[in-house]
């Protein structure tokens, strides 16, 4: 229940996204996954960083699309849909050019500029 | 909370623990099998795994049939799903030497930034075939590949073999759930079908290997979830998500995505069918036209597909009718491929769709006297979309030649399809026993209350009680295992990649400055493509299936001379300084091998280096 509750108010948190808090963090999360894969490839870095990554945008995603679900599945759509995008985004950096490692940060990028802008749209269609 | 009650929930929280140790012990046994060189995992696996599998899939149907909380049963399902698909990806070092390999190598290009501008790297002649090269599902499982590797700083080749079995092992058993929940509205029919799909062998086959087919089955999983809500939904996003997620089918496979969007024009004229206020004859004759529209787009479209792919020569045939037996082709037209297997796999293979077509018979013949019934729409559209994958399989199978893929892919969006009805049926058979049990003793079971009862009541309440929390369990556990032996080859003619050959190869691009290429069997190629990846204009590997590269290599095993390795220079560029000549012991036998061997010393082909205690022999020549 503990454990609910503290998912409830983290999601809360993100989906509000007050003054864009939450998409600046999705930023620098990439910032520091650019830093990482061109210098110090540490796996628990690229995973920490690409949790926090996963967590911001899949909520901004679920919550823009599946508002009326649990909070599993809301969750588990979120992130399906952002590796829909991310997918999606690489799919056309590989074949209009590629995709290293300049490329796929702006991917990064422009998938969570993507998820914030869903997020916000859809908060302000509903007033929340 | 009643005393009863708190101990039930303390024998749940036993049961839940010990499921997770047995499920990583099982990872556990996995990794222990691991190994260089087998044909397949079964030569390999430990002697403990079966077993402990088999307890963990019982157990944990036990605690699907119990009340734990929806969210923790899928999370449950979740880590025995991925455990199920992940077996070739943890038994082999480099996964199952198969369709994923040559994807392996395709996306190493992506990786290792050798596509400069755009796929495909190599030169396409028409604008078609420029289409069909960015819609192929090479360059979306790329892309995804690529950014997780980046992202999770990984080793790449990790990250594409479990790419797909930890997609699937994560989001079909809840696109399984969504589904079968959607028109039964009983969480536990749902929670059942999430883990019975690990019983269809054609599924978890799929669900296992890192191909583009693979992940389109994902993607066409949730758009039949889609499809499914939009018949009683107006709701734009739904009506958003019913279209892109055919869409991500098409990006991923081209199969997955002409039958996401067969069955999306099915829904829709199922959806405007229900909309009409009396169902006409005209309507129904309508309904009728669009089923065979829609069966017969996917036949038409591999057709088709050579306006867009160069070499595509499928046609229609009735060769088969003609020249197969009778026997043969009614063995073809009632179980298809299956005709050629053992009874245990066409057991395995058809109980599924088969317990699932009894139920949706069943089912209709219940709504015949029901009009008024909720899901009425949803049932007939599965129907039609079941029927259609039946009609589609017999027809690429009888009267159509030279597919691009084997018609046997189809089974699985039966199996999508089939898993919510099987569930349907077993649910069925849990509830009436559980009815007769309420009927036979008092609603709460306890040795006090059974003193109550005759003798004979007693045995009939606790068999019940064993059926129920024992022998269900067991036979699905038991199902679900045996499945697995299906899923997973019994016998495979060629070894899996060895280690060797991956030494030899690393050993030569780490020791080669110049440009060079490497005439070898199809088995190093694979090798080869997991290390510097395919057409790679500096450390050539001939494609798979490279006439060129087949012809030279089997010049070679007969006379290897440095004229042929000068010959395999040339025709790859004039700037090709070296060319290696890899053979292995294994692949050539022992006595093929010794001669070839011999041969070579003998006609001065210089020996670069040996590997696996000289299983292996890199030959090389230097211009």
């Amino acid at each position: 229940m503990r454990i609910k509750s503290g998912f409830d108010k983290i999601e809360q948190l993100i989906t509000r996204d007050e003054k864009l808090f939450f998409t600046a963090i999705s930023y620098v999360i990439t910032l520091a996954i650019f830093i990482n894969v061109s210098g110090f490839q540490s796996p628990v870095l690229g995973l920490l960083a690409s949790a926090i990554y996963f967590l911001i945008n899949g909520i901004f995603l679920g919550q823009a699309f599946f508002k009326e679900e649990t909070a599993f599945f809301r969750l588990m759509f979120g992130l399906l849909l952002l590796f829909m995008l991310l997918g999606f985004v690489g799919w056309l950096a590989v074949v209009i050019h590629n995709l290293d490692i300049t490329r796929f940060t702006l991917v990064l990028l422009i998938t969570a500029t993507i998820s914030s802008l869903l997020n916000k749209t859809v908060k302000n269609k509903h007033g929340t | 909370m009643e005393p009863s009650r708190q101990r039930f929930t303390k024998l749940l929280r036993v049961s839940e623990i010990f499921y997770f140790f047995l499920a990583a012990l099982s990872f556990y046994l996995l990794f222990s099998s691991r190994t260089w060189e087998a044909h397949t995992v079964w030569e390999v696996m430990h002697p403990a795994f079966i077993p402990t599998m088999f307890v963990a899939t019982s157990l944990l149907f036990r605690i699907l049939l119990s009340s734990e909380k929806v969210a923790y049963k899928l999370l449950f399902i979740i880590v025995h799903s991925v455990l199920i698909h992940s077996i070739f990806s943890i038994v082999f070092p480099t996964g199952d030497l198969s369709g994923q390999q040559m994807f392996l190598g395709r996306t190493r290009l992506v990786y290792d930034n050798a596509v400069l501008h755009g796929w495909p790297p190599w030169p396409v002649t028409t604008v078609q075939s420029q289409i069909y090269e960015w819609f192929r599902g090479i360059n979306f499982q790329a892309a995804l590949s690529v950014a997780f590797a980046r992202m999770f700083s990984i080793d790449f080749i990790w990250i594409h073999l479990f790419l797909v079995p930890v997609l699937w092992g994560v989001f079909t058993p809840i696109a399984a759930y969504l589904t079968t929940y959607t028109f039964t509205q009983n969480e536990k029919v749902a929670v059942l079908s999430s883990l019975l799909f690990s019983a269809f062998p054609w599924a978890t086959y799929f669900g296992a290997i890192s191909v583009p087919n693979s992940l389109g089955y994902i993607f066409f999983f949730y758009s039949l979830y889609f499809m499914l809500k939009n018949l009683d939904s107006n709701d734009s996003k739904t009506r958003f998500l019913t279209l892109t997620f055919p869409f991500f089918s098409l990006l991923s496979h081209h199969l997955t995505g002409i039958m996401s969007f067969c069955l999306l024009i099915l829904a829709l004229v199922f959806k405007s069918y229900k909309g009409e206020k009396s169902s006409s004859i005209t309507a129904k004759v309508s309904l009728v036209t669009s089923f065979i529209l829609c069966a017969s787009l996917l036949p038409l479209s591999l057709i088709y597909l050579r306006f867009f792919r160069a070499a595509t020569y499928t046609a229609f045939t009735l060769n088969k009718l003609y020249e197969l037996p009778l026997e043969e082709i009614l063995g073809l037209f009632l179980i298809g491929e299956l005709t050629y297997f053992d009874f245990e796999t066409i057991l395995l293979a058809v109980i599924g769709p088969g317990l699932a077509l009894l139920c949706i018979i069943y089912l209709l013949y219940n709504l015949k006297r029901n009009p008024t019934a909720k899901f009425r729409i949803h049932i007939y559209f599965l129907f039609a979309a079941f029927l259609m994958i039946l009609v589609d399989y017999r027809i690429l199978k009888l009267f159509m030649k030279q597919l691009v893929f084997n018609e046997e892919r189809l089974w699985v969006f039966q199996d999508f399809i089939a898993v919510p009805f099987v569930a349907l049926a077993i649910y069925a058979v849990v509830s009436l026993l559980k009815t007769f049990l309420k009927a036979t003793s008092l609603p709460t079971v306890a040795i006090a209350t059974l003193k109550a009862l005759s003798k004979r009541s007693v045995s009939r309440v606790l068999s019940l009680l064993f059926t129920l929390n024992v022998l269900i369990p067991v036979i699905l556990g038991g199902w679900i295992t045996l499945s697995l032996g299906v899923a997973y080859p019994q016998s495979v003619i060629y070894l899996q990649t060895t280690q060797y050959e991956l030494e030899a190869v690393k050993f030569i691009e780490e020791n080669t400055k110049e440009k060079y290429v490497v005439i070898c069997d199809v088995w190093t190629i694979y090798a080869g493509e997991r290390i510097v990846g395919v057409n790679n204009p500096r450390a050539y590997y001939f494609l798979e299936f490279n006439r060129t590269g087949y012809d030279l290599f089997l010049k070679m095993t007969e006379d290897p001379s440095l004229e042929l390795m000068l010959s395999a220079m040339n025709k790859t560029g004039a700037d090709t300084k070296v060319a290696y000549f890899i053979v292995t012991e294994p692949r050539l036998g022992v006595e093929q091998f010794n001669s070839v061997v011999s041969k070579a010393l003998k006609n001065g082909l210089q020996v670069y280096a040996t590997f696996g205690n000289g299983k292996l022999y890199v030959f090389y020549y230097k211009k």
